[in-house]
């Protein structure tokens, strides 16, 4: 009623045409979604654990059974050498930041390929769906880093380990930043990949074991013959790694040009990535 | 005049049919030479236009330039066969895919009911559930917790909120999904055939609903549905689509007419030459007609219309005994009647029949007829099947009741209760 007494000639709210643009997001639109956010974080959170026993405990049970495995198997069997980190603290750093990637990364690239069925049903903007998996894996790793502070407290104080407090140390957030984005970004672009091309995904659980490998999780990055150590640094997250750990202990290597290398590829690959997932999402739904 | 809340101009959509996987690729790096590379138009436009059989086959132009505009406070319902992109009108309108060609503009919050408990998770309880489906159909926040309580009442399942959905029956699903639904409130709504499933109750509880929404609240609705019944009493407007493209539209009343007579016509009516007319040596087909007497010019065919049944046929036997009977079958092939006409003899040269149907006798629901040709009331000359089908409406008047009304016939017997004085 009001509407029709005051002839006001309002723009439109939304538009759908054959145009997809690579800048679709509107902020407001997604400001105004962001309880669906919190929602389908706290879905993914009560969905892991229903029915288990141990409940949110898994989420620190998890990588505490995979440390075990790596100290029997690293440290007791093979030998590798660590430095002067604990190994503990060494290996569950790096399974932390590790599973935080690869864990987003998983649930990222399946956004078309498990959620179908809901976005063929129901208009809301794309992106909310792998920001969902990223933030709800974020959350679990915050939770797993309150558990690595707590070990490092009790090896400074029972176990007499000295960490040398540095301003470097203030850097570990930026390092966790720059895997979320980099877990982000590649997920969303291997996720319109993947719902275009089946075969892609097959590939892509493959590629990410191998990933590991170059990756300095289960090694230092100084354990790497310089020879070959190029290849390993052309991962963008090696950096980041050895980052996070000299923050953390103080000791890694990091080198200027590999870090500015990491840095760069994270600033350029977001924009990117988000344009591409922005620009194909919603041809995808007719694919699928 | 209230002001244009939806804009459809030239709507296009193309599907490429067919496998997806084997050629794609190829196909792709074709499509972004051709467009991107080369700024020429789009390579499966032209392959899709062309005439040539073999690559039109592959492709579907689901829509094709669909326009029409939406105001304030319309109910428009979009009418159509199977295939005819319904659907796809309203997801591109929901914004769930884009185009091939065209846009949508629109101003306000849609909210879309493609389908019951879109987002629901079997593994978590109904709260979650709510929260999940409410802030997906668009709801924020405040709006829920403020029905959250109407929500539960209206789907009666208070005693079961915090059960995981996967241990409700399937009614209380559908309960709880619809209860989510009702208490939205967009400016916009749009509804597919969400009304095909759920029983009797559930269905009225729908209409119900929307038509509260529609009439006292003011929204737009555009609503999909194969119930001509619905569209009708729902409505004020319809759009009539075939094959992807805009037959008609404008008043509901005379669309859905229109509509009606124009799925039936090829079964209403067939008429022969004597070469090629259905028969045998003793009996040839001319004609068969259905001629609808209906109720009110404009209302569609409903079981208040007596049916006139025509036919003529040629007789080619001299001083026959003959009988006609009319064979009246329900869709699923259950005969109703079997009605003969009164035994007489003819001579050679063509014959007329008829026979009325009474109005008000008929259910609901999609019949067909049969006519027979039997000698001296024992020998069949030439049994001619199926060769009417129609559709009746429902029609109920004032009967606030959408249930499926059961039985072949709905006859209007007279039929009187009393209350009885009571005795002092």
């Amino acid at each position: 009623m009001r509407k029709s007494m005051i002839p006001i000639v309002k723009k439109w709210d939304w538009e759908n045409s054959a145009k997809t643009s690579y800048w679709g997001f509107r902020f407001k639109e997604l400001v105004s979604f962001r309880h669906l956010l919190f929602s389908l974080v706290r879905r993914e959170f009560l969905l892991s654990y229903q029915q288990t026993l141990l409940g949110p405990f898994w989420i620190v049970f998890q990588p505490l059974l995979t440390l075990v495995t790596y100290i029997l198997v690293f440290t007791k069997m093979i030998g590798v050498s660590v430095g002067t980190i604990p190994p503990v603290l060494f290996y569950f750093s790096g399974i932390l930041l590790w599973n935080f990637f690869s864990d987003s990364f998983g649930g990222i690239y399946n956004t078309f390929r498990d959620n179908i069925q809901l976005f063929s049903k129901v208009y809301f903007p794309r992106i909310i769906m792998p920001v969902s998996f990223l933030a709800t894996h974020f959350i679990r790793m915050l939770m797993q880093l309150v558990f690595l502070f707590l070990m490092m407290a009790f090896y400074i104080i029972f176990r007499g380990i000295h960490i040398p407090f540095h301003l470097v140390m203030l850097a570990f957030p930026i390092a966790i930043l720059c895997t979320g984005i980099i877990s982000l970004s590649l997920g969303l672009i291997v996720s319109v990949l993947t719902a275009k091309y089946r075969d892609i995904g097959n590939l892509v659980t493959l590629i990410i074991r191998m990933l590991m490998f170059v990756t300095p999780v289960i090694y230092p990055l100084a354990s790497i013959p310089s020879g070959v150590r190029w290849i390993v640094l052309l991962n963008p997250l090696t950096s980041i790694f050895e980052l996070f750990r000299y923050s953390l202990f103080g000791e890694g290597s990091i080198e200027a040009l590999p870090l500015i290398y990491s840095l760069a590829f994270t600033i350029i690959v977001l924009p990117l990535s988000l344009m591409f997932f922005n620009k194909n999402g919603n041809k995808l739904i007719d694919v699928v | 005049m209230s002001e244009t809340v939806i804009e459809v101009s030239e709507i296009s959509k193309l599907y490429r049919l067919g496998t997806i996987g084997t050629g794609s690729v190829r196909q792709d790096i074709n499509y972004w030479w051709t467009t991107k590379v080369r700024k020429k138009d789009n390579p499966f436009f032209e392959m899709a236009s062309s005439t040539d059989a073999e690559t039109s086959r592959n492709f579907l132009w689901a829509l094709k330039d669909v326009s029409f505009d939406v105001k304030q406070g319309e109910v428009l319902g979009i009418i159509g066969s199977n295939g005819s992109g319904k659907s796809t009108l309203l997801k591109i309108i929901s914004r769930i895919v884009s185009p091939t060609g065209g846009y949508v503009k629109g101003k306000g919050k849609v909210s879309s009911l493609l389908e019951v408990g879109t987002g629901f998770h079997k593994e978590l309880s109904g709260r979650e559930n709510i929260y999940v489906s409410g802030y997906l159909l668009g709801m924020n926040r405040d709006e829920i917790k403020q029905k959250f309580d109407e929500i539960v009442a209206f789907s009666g399942i208070e005693k079961f909120i915090d059960t995981p959905v996967k241990r409700y029956s399937s009614g209380m699903y559908v309960r709880l999904a619809f209860a989510v639904a009702a208490h939205l409130e967009p400016d916009i709504l749009i509804v597919d055939e969400v009304l095909a499933v759920g029983d009797a109750d559930f269905q009225k509880k729908c209409l119900g609903k929307m038509r509260q929404v529609s009439q006292a609240e003011g929204r737009t609705i555009l609503f999909v549905s194969h119930s001509m019944q619905a569209i009708h009493n729902l409505c004020d407007k319809a759009l009539w689509l075939k094959q992807g493209r805009v037959v008609d539209i404008g008043n509901v009343g005379s669309i859905v007419n229109k509509y009606m007579m124009g799925v039936q016509q090829f079964r209403m009516k067939q008429e022969w030459n004597f070469e090629d007319a259905p028969g045998n040596e003793n009996i040839r087909f001319k004609k068969v007609e259905l001629v609808p007497l209906l109720a009110e010019p404009d209302s569609p065919m409903d079981i208040r219309a007596a049916l006139t049944v025509k036919f003529e046929f040629w007789n080619l036997q001299n001083n026959v005994h003959l009988t006609t009977g009319l064979h009246l079958f329900t869709n699923s092939g259950e005969c109703v009647f079997d009605l003969p006409s009164q035994p007489a003899e003819f001579s050679k040269g063509i014959l007329k029949g008829e026979c009325t149907i009474p109005g008000n006798f008929l259910n609901d629901g999609s019949y067909f007829i049969s006519l027979i040709i039997v000698k001296d009331t024992s020998v069949q000359l030439f049994y001619l099947e199926e060769c009417l089908a129609f559709d009746l409406e429902d029609y109920r008047g004032d009967i606030k009741w959408y249930g499926k009304w059961v039985g072949a016939v709905r006859p209007k017997f007279p039929f009187v209760i009393k209350q009885v004085p009571e005795l002092v």
